[in-house]
């Protein structure tokens, strides 16, 4: 109860903080963080009480003194972390951007990447539409607070027709003990635009931070998006992450989503199909161990007819870890023609590793092919026992099985590099089995 | 085969037809007599699969005019079931999939309802079964099929198999085989075409819609009719796929424009 | 013509709306500690049912009616409900000679010509007018081989020290609101304990019915099989039609000890309001049996046609290691109805396993949920759960939802689920049009074939009476 009081007056706190930041020159941002303000105060911290929140426990917020990052001048080294296919890389430090470490890349016509603080002052044109309108922080107080606090930020947009090949990197960085940070993307596609990019949050050393993210992408009709998140955060910190998805007619959005750090992490990815025909992937690994949770929720909401979505969620949790994933499927009335999968699969590696999942299916059109299956479980005794026929050990043959349960997702990754990073995550992990 | 003194199974007159009160079919006429098969062909979206399933009866399109005679009767003013037990057959370009309702039990009652229909006798079960696995044997389908759901999980050529079992086991008086050959390999294409060949008889009549020529070098045509905007622009015999094939639709529409 | 065919096809009248007109003697309105005195007292209970019921009661008064199901209905005035009716016994009936003929009509009206079913079939029906047994058969039979088959309230005066061990030992009084409150004000209800070793020789069945108008019905059942016994019980269900909405919230309780076997077995067609909604039961029932004994097993298998409003979630608590959980539903709605109905699996002995075919098909302007829970304890290893979850949808203004929860404490454990959803729609049905099979038959078909794998695990008088009820919730009409 102590935690929780405690909890409440560090939000009570990032409120304030939020209060009293300076207003910016843009009087519409002003306006929606005003908005955003008033929901924070007005909405009460989730606990496990909430069915939303009935698995993750975030008490933990009561017992480290968070506090906001202190300015500081030392460089970080992100060398382990830099993506070789990425030319373009937007760095932030502890929440402040970082001209230094970024990397702008030569200028593309109809591509603008910049600091979100910069996009407001320079470009507010392409800005004003999108910041804060697709993800929603009515009844969202972590979402709330993090648009109350809007200041910085990754921005990218691509005029329409402009296809970019290589990666986007946008690198999210904690370095300090304790620092709370408010982070925020908004990539916009323009009709037709094409690009990929990789959101990666990072954590640096053993101690606690607490993130709070909020990503907002904008496709627009026949525009492509492929986006990877990485959340590698440090063993003790709170990453409580939204990101809220728009896809206009015949857009497609495909993404994977690894979560690998972080005592608590939480991570709720929205989809709204806005137009009909459009085409969603949506891959998840989570690959956690110890005491860690990871917590991913998901809504695919179908406005319109003629959508395709795919989901696959994975989990390998190992020691004491706890793997939670809500998935929601939702057919509105008169969104014919939909077809929508979504699979969970959860591997437990150990007798006090746990998951709960929860993959729903809401449908209000008849005309659809929806289905989605969950299973929970331990590696196939036949793919096993076929490995031991070959000859191979018990214990190779269950690293080798887990290590392909994890790889499936991490080989969508569209970044060689990153891919290769991720795949010796998943090898580690694998390797702790029997 | 061409015997024009044979009896007239199918005569359209005029025929119009709208979905969703967009007009599709603009005026179709057409004779077909026993013995014979004809192809209609034509580029997408001309109104060759309108035409097959106005002609089943389907409760999406709207006839808006004309006259259709199926062995001299009044084929519009029948109930689509009506019209499959008088003998009119369609082999369906997307059979649809019925999870939880087996093969045998399908085949047996569609069997039973059309044999009563025609006040002929039905057949119990033990004898359908023997009667449906002999019929399976033309196509080189395995008796697994009946114990499965209805197309369900069946791949492109065994859905379009299953549609010619069907075909075989009804005895239609004319067929009419939607895009039989789309999504066939080589393979199941020559099977599904020989188990056709094997059910032309001199007293039925066979309507191939098909977009490539390809079905048509297993199954001679007495007649190939190209549509467009949903009339007939031109018939001729079974050298007007192959002309098709190697030029394309693109000449006989500029050929139409110029006339 | 299709379109308007369908809505034909679902749009069935209810064909068991009558009112019998037999004197009740029916307690006020109102429920307060005096009630639940009164209703002790004119059953002439022992004091420690009254101070079970006592105890149900003040804990309901601290609960609020559950509102997380996917259902909307306006608050119920359990003050506006009369919680005790019984109809007037002038002797102890001996035979069904001497049930009143009014009774008897009501049941031929029902299409259960009772005796002669029963006679026939081999079926003992133990008979629940509104709440009060007034008939049992066969007893005599049952009697021989040690099996007690009788009402609750009979139960409490001839083996009070069996209600006593087991009732509320799987529903506790504090369990849930409408538990709670099942607790506090129950009437009657059925009674059932197959001794160590037998087998039942038939069949079990109630038919349950309410009649009074505006009386809450509270049933109470409890079934108990004892080592290696085995039990088959079919609950069946028919209500009259009228248009205030009444409350039902029955709560049973199975217990199965080492290697028993208890099949429960429901069709459930009461009113479901009219068209627009108006009217119809509200069905707010706890099922829940308790696989206690090792190797025990308890299969629920539902059709659910009816009620304005379903809440019901048949349960499994597989305590005994290698027990097995089964739960086989079909449940249908059209028009307004609501159904927010599924299953609890919890796991706690080793190698317990369960298996949850659900089957739900919304047509008219309905709403169908499955809710259903898999558990998975830490000490259930060797668990194993396989779900498959269905939805068939019939026109464009009804809903099928899905929300498995699933929760696994234990990694050497199998949790398995997966669901789909399909249509009966134009292209379906012309589809057998155009191999000569009409719409009427065609949509049999096609619902049988979908409700399968429930079917089969009907009793065969059972199957032929669920697929007589879906076939006329779903045709009948075709023009």
């Amino acid at each position: 109860m102590q935690s929780q009081l405690e909890a409440v007056s560090i939000i009570q706190a990032l409120v304030a903080g939020g209060k009293g930041l300076a207003p910016s020159a843009a009087p519409w941002l002003n306006e929606r963080r005003a908005l955003a303000l008033e929901r924070a105060n007005a909405l009460r911290l989730p606990s496990i009480r909430d069915e939303e929140w009935r698995f993750t426990d975030i008490s933990m917020m009561g017992r480290v003194p968070f506090q906001l990052p202190v300015p500081h001048s030392v460089i970080p080294d992100i060398s382990a972390y830099v993506l070789p296919e990425a030319q373009w890389r937007l760095v932030f430090v502890d929440g402040i951007f970082n001209v230094g470490l970024s990397s702008l890349g030569a200028p593309v016509k109809g591509l603008s990447i910049s600091n979100l603080g910069d996009a407001i002052q320079n470009t507010p044109q392409l800005v004003v539409g999108h910041l804060a309108q697709h993800a929603h922080y009515e009844n969202r107080l972590f979402c709330a607070i993090n648009t109350a606090w809007l200041r910085q930020g990754a921005f990218i947009h691509l005029a329409k027709e402009v296809i970019i090949k290589d990666p986007i990197h946008i690198l999210y960085i904690n370095t300090q003990a304790h620092a709370t940070v408010n982070v925020r993307s908004l990539v916009v596609l323009e009709r037709a635009a094409q690009c990929t990019v990789v959101e990666d949050f990072v954590g640096l050393g053993e101690e606690a931070t607490f993130t709070n993210a909020v990503s907002e992408f904008a496709v627009a009709s026949s525009a492509r998006l492929h986006h990877v998140r990485v959340q590698r955060e440090t063993p003790a910190a709170l990453h409580i992450a939204a990101c809220a998805v728009s896809i206009e007619q015949d857009g497609v959005y495909q993404s994977q989503s690894i979560a690998l750090g972080a005592s608590v992490s939480r991570y709720e990815l929205e989809v709204l199909q806005k137009g009909p025909g459009v085409e969603v992937v949506i891959d998840g690994l989570a690959l956690i161990k110890e005491r860690q949770l990871a917590d991913t929720h998901t809504l695919m909401d179908h406005a319109y007819g003629s959508g395709q979505c795919r989901q696959l969620h994975k989990t390998i949790v190992d020691g004491r870890a706890h793997a939670v994933f809500n998935g929601k499927v939702l057919v509105r009335e008169g969104a014919q023609l939909t077809q929508s999968a979504q699979q969970s699969r959860n591997l437990l590696l150990s007798s006090d590793a746990r998951v709960d999942t929860k993959p729903q299916l809401e449908i209000f059109a008849d005309d659809v092919k929806c289905a989605h299956g969950a299973t929970v479980g331990q590696l196939d005794q036949d793919h096993l026992f076929y490995l031991k026929s070959r000859g191979l050990s018990e214990a190779r043959a269950r690293n080798l099985l887990t290590y392909a349960f994890g790889a499936e997702i991490v080989a969508r990754i569209p970044v060689r590099s990153l891919a290769a990073q991720l795949e010796r995550a998943v090898m580690t992990q694998a390797q702790t089995t029997l | 085969m061409i015997n024009s003194g044979a009896k007239v199974i199918l005569e359209i007159r005029g025929l119009t037809a709208s979905v969703a009160g967009v007009s599709i079919l603009k005026g179709i006429d057409l004779t077909v007599r026993a013995g014979e098969v004809h192809a209609i062909m034509g580029p997408n979206g001309s109104g060759k699969s309108t035409l097959a399933k106005v002609l089943a009866g389907h409760p999406a399109y709207e006839v808006t005019g004309g006259t259709v005679l199926f062995e001299g009767k009044d084929l519009l003013a029948l109930a689509s079931e009506v019209r499959a037990q008088a003998g009119l057959f369609l082999g369906f370009q997307y059979p649809v999939e019925i999870p939880g309702v087996t093969n045998s039990a399908f085949l047996r009652l569609a069997y039973n309802t059309v044999q009563s229909g025609r006040g002929k006798e039905e057949l119990d079960p033990l004898e359908f079964d023997d009667h449906v696995r002999e019929t399976m044997k033309l196509l080189e389908m395995s008796p697994e099929f009946l114990d499965r759901s209805v197309n369900d999980g069946f791949s492109g050529g065994e859905k379009k198999r299953n549609e010619i079992l069907q075909m075989a086991l009804l005895e239609p008086h004319l067929a009419i085989l939607d895009e039989t050959d789309s999504g066939l390999d080589i393979d199941a294409l020559r099977v599904v075409a020989s188990g056709v060949n094997h059910l032309i008889t001199p007293d039925n009549a066979c309507v191939l819609v098909t977009h490539y020529q390809r079905l048509l070098n297993y199954i001679t045509p007495d007649y190939v009719h190209v549509m467009e905007s949903g009339r007939i622009i031109k018939t001729a015999d079974k050298s007007l796929a192959l002309e098709l094939e190697a030029r394309g639709y693109d000449w006989l529409l500029n050929e139409k424009l110029d006339s | 013509m299709s379109t308007s065919t369908i809505e034909q096809l679902v749009n069935q009248p209810y064909k068991h709306g009558f009112v019998t007109d037999i004197e009740s003697d029916t307690a006020a309105k109102g429920l307060s500690e005096q009630t639940i005195r009164f209703i002790s007292a004119k059953k002439a209970e022992p004091d420690w049912l009254l101070q079970f019921r006592l105890k149900a009661y003040q804990h309901w008064l601290t609960l609020t009616a559950p509102e997380w199901p996917n259902v909307n209905y306006p608050a119920i005035d359990f003050q506006n409900i009369s919680y005790y009716s019984a109809p007037k016994q002038k002797k102890t009936l001996k035979s069904m000679d001497e049930v009143d003929p009014e009774l008897l009509k009501t049941f031929e009206k029902l299409g259960v010509p009772m005796n002669e079913r029963a006679a026939l079939a081999g079926v003992a029906v133990d008979v629940i007018f509104d709440s009060v047994s007034v008939a049992t058969t066969y007893k005599q039979k049952l009697a021989d081989v040690g099996i007690i088959f009788c009402s609750i309230s009979e139960a409490v005066r001839e083996h009070p020290e069996l209600v006593k061990k087991y009732m509320g030992s799987v529903v506790p009084v504090k369990d849930n609101f409408y538990a709670a409150l099942n607790s506090a004000v129950f009437t009657d209800g059925s009674f059932c304990f197959i001794p160590k070793g037998v087998k039942c020789p038939m069949e079990l069945s109630t038919y349950f019915r309410i009649n009074t108008q505006d009386s809450g019905q509270f049933e109470r059942t409890l079934i108990i099989a004892e080592e290696r016994a085995s039990v088959s019980y079919l609950e069946g269900c028919t209500a009259p039609k009228f248009d205030t909405n009444q409350l039902h919230a029955a709560v049973v309780e199975l217990v199965a000890l080492d290697y028993a076997d208890i099949k429960y077995s429901t069709v459930q067609n009461w009113y479901a309001g009219d068209e627009k909604g108006v009217g119809g039961i509200y069905n707010f029932v706890t099922k829940r049996g308790l696989c206690k004994g090792v190797h025990s097993r308890i299969s629920w298998t539902q059709v659910e046609t009816g009620s304005a409003i379903t809440w019901k979630y048949p349960s499994c608590v597989l305590r005994g290691d290698h027990s097995v959980g089964e739960f086989y539903s079909v449940a249908l709605t059209n028009h307004k109805q609501q159904a927010d109905t599924g299953t609890k699996m919890i796991h706690i002995g080793k190698n317990t396993r369960s298996t949850i075919v659900s089957k739900g098909i919304s047509a008219g302007g309905s709403n169908n949920s499955y809710r259903g829970l898999v558990r998975i304890a830490p000490t259930a290893s060797g668990a194993r759960n396989y779900s498959q979850c269905d939805s068939m949808l019939i026109g464009q203004q009804c809903s099928a939802n899905t929300f498995p929860y699933i929760e696994v404490r234990n990694p050497t454990s199998q949790v398995e689920h997966e669901a789909t959803t399909s249509k009966i729609g134009e292209d379906q049905l012309f589809y057998f049009q155009q191999r000569g099979i009409g719409a009427e038959e065609a949509v049999s078909m096609i619902i049988n074939g979908f409700c399968k794998d429930v079917f089969q695990q009907l009793p065969m008088e059972f199957a032929v009476e669920a697929t007589k009820l879906l076939g006329l919730k779903l045709e009948g009409s075709v023009g």
